[in-house]
Parts: C-alpha cells; structure tokens; sequence
C-alpha cells in the first residue's frame, strides 16, 4: 500500500492534516470528561422530581461540605491513578488526621494550628512512604499502600484509645468555621473548591503540571525525553497524602468530634470517583474538576435515596447499580469507542520521506 | 551530553534533599504532635463513684455465691435497686454478680490484663476463663472487656483470662470459637455480633461442657440448649417505653428511627413493638439503619431532617452516635437541636452536650449501656460449672430516665463512656488517660 503523497487532497469525508488530528483529539478529551456531567445533570432531574427535599437548602447543608471532603481525598487518588497507581491508604491517613485534630487540639483553639500541622505532616509523611516504595522500590501499590494504610490505621487506633476517647471533640474554632457559611454556602465548601480550582490549573497550564501528565500518560516516553518519571510518582504519592489530610481537617471540622470509625469510609468512594470522572486506572488524562462533580453525585445519589425513605436493602441496590451505569458511561470507555471508531474514519499519520 | 547530564544530576540532588526536607519537617511535626498529646492530661485518680454504701439487697447463697449486693451498687448499674429480673434464680444470679463488683482485686493487674488482652491472674487456680466476640474496637466493648477482667479477678478458682476480637470478621470469630474449645477453656462469655451464624460453635462449646454466655441482649436462638443463657433487657419493652415517652411528650407529629446494622434483632426488636405502641397521630417518617456508625449517622440524620425539618422525635440505640453525627446534622442544616429522644445507651458525652445547650425543648430519654451485664454473664458460667441450674434468659425489666432528672453527665468520665458502668472511676481514668 502506497502512503498518499503530502500534495494529496484527503479523500472525502476524511481529516486531514494536524488540525484534522488535533481536532480528533479534543473530541476525544471531551468526550472522556463529558459523561460525568450529562450524568450529574441527570441526577439533579431525576432528585427534583422524585426527590425535591433532596434538593433543599437543608439537603445542600450537608451534601455540599460531605462532597467537598470526598472531592479531595478524591483528587489525591487521581494523581496517583494518573500514573498507573492507586492507594488504598486514604482511610489510615483522614482517621490518623482527624484524630490528632482533636487529640492534638484538646479541644483548644490555640492548639489548632498545631493539630492542623500534625495532621498535614502525617499526610505528607505517609504519601512519600508510600511513593518511595510505589516510585522508588518499584512495589505493587495495591499492596504496599493497603499495607502502610493498615499500618497507619493501627496507630490511630492505639493514639484514638489512649488519647482521643477522653475528649473526642476537635476545638470549637475549627467546628465554627467549618459551619460558619459565605454566601449561604458552608466554608469548607470553598475552601474545596479553591483547593481544586488550583490543581486544575496547575495541572493544565503549568510545566510542572504538564510534565506530571506527560509522565503518567506515557512513561517510557517521557523518560526517553528526559524527565524524572519516578520523582513524578514520588511527588504524586506525597501529594495524594496531602490532600488526604486537608480532607481529615476538613472532615473534623464537619462531624465536630472524631469516633473511632473515622475515615472509614474514604477506601472505595475516592476511587469510584475517580473512574466516574472519566480517569483510567491504566494511567493518563484525568480531570481535577470533573472528579469533584463525580464526588458531588455521589454524595448526592446517597443523600438522596436516604431522602427518599427507601429501605436499607434497596438503597444499596440502587446505589450499586448506579455505580455500574456510571462506569459503563464512564469517560474512559467512552473515549476508548470514540477513538476506535474514528481512527476507522482517519488516515494514519504520514511518514516522512526516508523514515527515521 | 555532558552538560544534560550534569543538568539531571543537580536535579537528583536537588530532589533527594526536597525529600530528605520533607521527610524530616513531617517527622518532627507528627513528634511534636504526639509530644505535646502525650503531655495534655493529668491523670486524676479519686473515688471509685461507684456506689457500694447502703443496705445490702438480697440473702442467702450457693454454687459458691452469695445473693446479696449493696443498694448502691445496684442503683448505679439498674437506676433502682429494684429493678432486678423477674425470676428469682436470675436475681440471685445477678445479686451474686453485682455483690462480686464492689469486690477489691488488684486493679494494677486487671489494667495490664486488659491492655494485653489476656493474662495470668497468679492464684494459681485451675480455670481459664474466656471473652470472646465479633468486633471489639470501641469504647463500649473495650469497657466491657474490662468489666469481665475485674469480675473474673474476684474468683481466685480463675487462673487465666483471655481475650479475643475477631476485628468483624465471621471467620475469624468461629475460628477464635474453635479455638477456645480446642483450648478446654472452662467459661466463655459472648457478644455474638454474628447472630445466628454462631450457633453451631455455640452448640459444639455446649457438647464439650463448656458454659457459653452472651451480655446486652446479645441473643442468639435457642438460649437454654445452644447455649448456656442470654443476659439482658426486653427489647421489646424497651421499644413500649420508647413509644410511652412519644406518646406523652410529643403527643402528635413526626418522629423517626434508627438502628444498627440492617436486620440485627436488637433494633428489630425494639423498632417493631415501639411501632406498634405509638398513638396514630403519630408518624414514623423514617427508619434506618446506621450500621452503629456515626459518621453514617451524620448522613442519615441530615436526610431525615431534609424532609422533616420539623421533626419531633428520635428513637436510637447510641446516645454517644447522636451527640456527634446526629448533633452534627443539626448543626450543619441550622436547625436547633430540639425535639424528644429516646436512647438505649447512656455514655456522658450526650449528657454533657445536653447540659451544655441547656435548652428545655431538648428532652431525652434514656437506658443503660449495660456494660455491667457481663458480669452476670461470667457469674452465671461460673455458677453453671458450680452445678447450678442457670434460666435461658436473665431478663432486667426496662426504666427509662430522664436526663434533667437524672444526669448521663458524671464528672471526670469520659465522654464515650456509659455512666451505669461498674469500673472504678480512677481505673478508668487509667485506661483512658
């Protein structure tokens, strides 16, 4: 088969050229992040007709700072899944933040600052042990953060037992602004939103940021340009931790006093989020702000079947078969199909004379 | 070349020190952290608060027990001294088991036997006595594997105490089971957080001779012939008592439920006779469970208030669950926390919130905890091996109290904590420094 020649018009019906190429391209970004949207959309309608309490000021109270707190553990876990990981140390890391917030804390406005910083370096602690040992030792992350998470937790059980059971609240400061609202919209709310406003546009308009997708879209050839692919796990890890403990903060903040399931529930619902947004686990593209929309349908879906007044039984059916529906919609499956179907349709990229 | 090279060199460099920085400002913060928490409280150590003063209820004696315990003691557990099970060998059982709670033992003893999950009580007697159950990781069961150590300690025929924690795993809680049988324990006292799934180990404990026991209404079928006898309260009266407090305080309007796990009989229990009790202008607007989960709890009490803002009442079993998840929910949607609660368990910190905001519209009822109860679950193992005809069921009769009357709130207790416990305040004060 003879390549066309590049004085060749295309054939018709077909792209051609690096605008033809490119456009296919931004069809295909569209297309991973697009379904998350359509889908909360959805949901809104659905609430309003057959839930409307749901989409109440009183409903909002709660499903917005609950989103915020899943939005960010969420986010951690998309740096890592952006490289091909994943890290199931997110529970250790909140239960172990929100427990030194009120341990720490003792309940103390002046020793918020502390707590807070405690808690932030068990963040950034746990995240660069786990991305020394993904990054650097090279170990299977499934294990190795489900390992070091486990690890963590037991420490914050035995730090829960001897110091938080006493006085479980955190300080009256941190419970007041967390409830204290602008723009009739709680504080932790914003601060999420700021937080992931940020890493979006870190992410899209930054070297940094650019190179930390490079690296997690393909690795090996990001190393044959020269960037250093396991810092970028490394720092991807450490970043995750971070986030986790913002969340745990955040998270004690919301619930006013730590109990000893703290934390629990951020093993799944992050990751869940995460692919709903479009993300692969295989590694690439992911989007901070579609991940927070699927944290916020999410939250949502539970708050409203909770609304709904549906037995326990079928609250979980309902919830599991939306999870399904959301990741056979989701982004990555859709842009897969898109990307099949139209290199059908699209010449393959001319060689040029002599190869090489 | 050369100089790319030198270029990433300096880039390693400049990452291994970004990460040696990092790693040692972590470090210092989480010690700094745990210094400063490891210096906060003082222990203070003081009365026992339990009460053991008063006249002595009860006579008479046998199978190595005498039938009697203070009127302090009993009020501090049951509320009245009176409130004792309605067949006379379950009181005497329970006369015996709270008579032995104002024994003194060596407490320096039971705190490292309950920090070790288990130890030699240095009597040298010949029994092994055993605490086994499904999921031990809370305040409640940690304070009732304390109350087991300090009951077990008042018999010096007990040589050895273990603990075991199947960490909610099913599995692991019918292998701990087999384990203590292939052990030739002499007692086991239960909480069987697997329902029914523990019969057949129940059963196979039960051929082998050895007396299985399960505390707070942890109700297994066929008390009597699987297993030995099942201590605690009427669920079902307790569910009557709850719709008896809706009945008169909130008249008419809407109230909710909550339970534990689905399904679990406790909140069955309770749940269907309290419905079945209340005055038809009263409405259930909701029923769900928490899985005994407060952040869950937070979730499902700002779901219930998004469609009943205006709800009247509240039927729990954790007291403890909505004075943080449940109080948060309130909190959050900006709704007072008001309206007539019904609780099953009596940890100070719901009190200690409810004195806090002092408001009249917040009206709660509540029940004990009962961690005490296992106890009388030990006694009646140790009475069976006596020879001892033991009744399937020690049943308490229910009394709810008020909490303006009678305050959740006792001083120097921790908030997790139930206030009707039997463990001496300065021990505690030793296990939650």
């Amino acid at each position: 088969m003879v390549a066309a020649s590049p004085s060749s018009p295309p054939p018709p019906g077909r792209f051609a050229g690096a605008s033809g190429r490119r456009l296919i391209a931004n069809a295909i970004i569209a297309a991973r992040f697009l379904p998350v949207w359509l889908a909360t959309g959805a949901l809104v309608v659905f609430a309003a007709i057959a839930a409307p309490d749901a989409l109440g000021s009183t409903s909002w109270s709660f499903v917005l700072p609950s989103a915020t707190v899943l939005a960010l553990a969420a986010l951690g876990q998309m740096l890592v899944v952006m490289h091909g990981g994943i890290d199931l140390s997110t529970p250790g890391i909140i239960s172990f933040g929100g427990n030194l917030i009120a341990g720490v804390g003792a309940g103390s406005d002046h020793k918020l600052p502390v707590a807070i910083l405690a808690a932030l370096g068990v963040g950034v602690l746990v995240g660069l042990v786990n991305g020394l040992l993904v990054g650097v030792l090279r170990l299977n992350p499934l294990i190795v953060t489900l390992a070091v998470g486990q690890i963590v937790l037991a420490w914050s059980s035995k730090y829960s037992r001897d110091v938080v059971t006493n006085q479980p609240n955190v300080p009256g400061g941190l419970a007041s602004w967390a409830r204290d609202r602008q723009l009739g919209v709680s504080n932790v709310f914003w601060t999420g939103l700021a937080i992931t406003l940020v890493l979006a546009l870190v992410i899209r308009y930054t070297v940094l940021g650019r190179r930390f997708q490079v690296v997690g879209a393909n690795p090996r050839a990001a190393w044959m340009t020269g960037l250093h692919v396991r810092t970028h796990v490394v720092l991807a890890y450490t970043a995750a931790g971070t986030l986790y403990a913002v969340a745990a903060v955040l998270l004690a903040g919301v619930s006013i006093s730590i109990d000893p399931a703290f934390g629990s529930a951020y093993l799944l619902a992050p990751i869940a989020a995460v692919v709903i947004a479009g993300a692969s686990l295989a590694g690439g593209l992911a989007s901070a702000t579609s991940t927070w929309l699927a944290a916020l349908a999410l939250t949502l879906l539970t708050q409203m079947l909770v609304t709904m007044g549906l037995s326990a039984a079928m609250q979980y059916v309902v919830f599991g078969i939306a999870i399904i529906a959301g990741m056979v919609v989701s982004g990555d499956r859709v842009a897969a199909v898109l990307g099949r179907g139209l290199q059908l349709v699209t010449p393959p990229p001319q060689k040029a004379a002599g190869g090489g | 070349m050369d100089g790319r090279k030198e270029s990433q060199m300096r880039g390693k460099r400049r990452f291994v020190v970004v990460l040696m920085l990092a790693a040692a400002t972590a470090i210092a913060l989480v010690m700094a952290a745990s210094g400063t928490a490891g210096g906060r409280h003082s222990a203070t150590s003081g009365p026992s608060g339990v009460g053991t003063g008063g006249a002595m209820v009860g006579s008479g004696g046998g199978y190595g027990e005498t039938y009697s315990a203070a009127k302090g003691t009993l009020t501090h557990a049951l509320f009245q001294a009176n409130l004792l099970p309605a067949n006379k060998t379950a009181t005497n059982i329970s006369l015996a088991a709270y008579g032995r709670s104002a024994k003194t033992v060596n407490y320096a003893l039971a705190l490292k036997c309950w920090k070790s999950n288990g130890c030699s009580t240095g009597t040298g007697g010949k029994l092994t006595v055993a605490y086994v159950e499904g999921f031990g990781e809370n305040t409640y069961r940690q304070m009732s594997k304390m109350e087991f150590i300090l009951q077990a300690l008042t018999y010096p025929q007990i040589g050895k105490i273990i603990y075991r924690s199947a960490h909610s795993d099913l599995n692991q809680a019918i292998a701990d089971f087999k384990s203590m049988i292939a052990q030739k324990v002499s007692a086991i006292v239960t909480y069987p957080d697997f329902g029914d799934a523990m019969i057949p180990v129940f059963q196979q404990a039960t051929k082998a001779g050895i007396p299985v026991s399960t505390y707070a209404w942890g109700y297994v079928s066929g008390p009597g012939t699987n297993y030995t006898t099942v201590v605690g309260e009427d669920t079902c009266k307790l569910g009557q008592a709850f719709a008896n407090v809706m009945n008169t305080k909130v008249k008419s309007g809407n109230i909710a439920f909550m339970g534990g796990f689905p399904g679990n009989p406790l909140s069955a229990g309770w749940q269907t006779c309290e419905q079945k009790a209340l005055n038809s202008s009263i409405n259930v607007v909701a029923n769900d469970p928490t899985n005994w989960d407060p952040s869950k709890v937070q979730g499902i009490v700002a779901g219930i208030l998004a469609k009943t803002p205006d709800l009247a009442g509240l039927s729990y079993e954790d007291a403890l669950f909505m004075s943080q998840g449940g109080y948060a929910a309130y909190k959050a949607a900006n709704i007072p926390y008001q309206g007539v609660f019904t609780y099953r368990t009596d940890e100070a910190g719901m009190g200690c919130l409810a004195d806090q905001l002092n408001d009249p519209k917040l009206q709660i009822y509540y029940y004990s905890a009962g961690n005490a109860q296992i106890r009388v679950a030990l006694t009646a193992d140790m009475m069976k091996l006596a020879g001892a005809k033991i009744p399937p069921t020690i049943v308490y009769p229910i009394q709810l109290q008020q909490q303006t009357k009678r305050d959740m709130c006792l001083k120097g207790y921790p908030a997790t904590a139930s206030g009707t416990s039997l463990i001496p305040l300065s021990l505690l004060h030793q296990m939650y420094p």
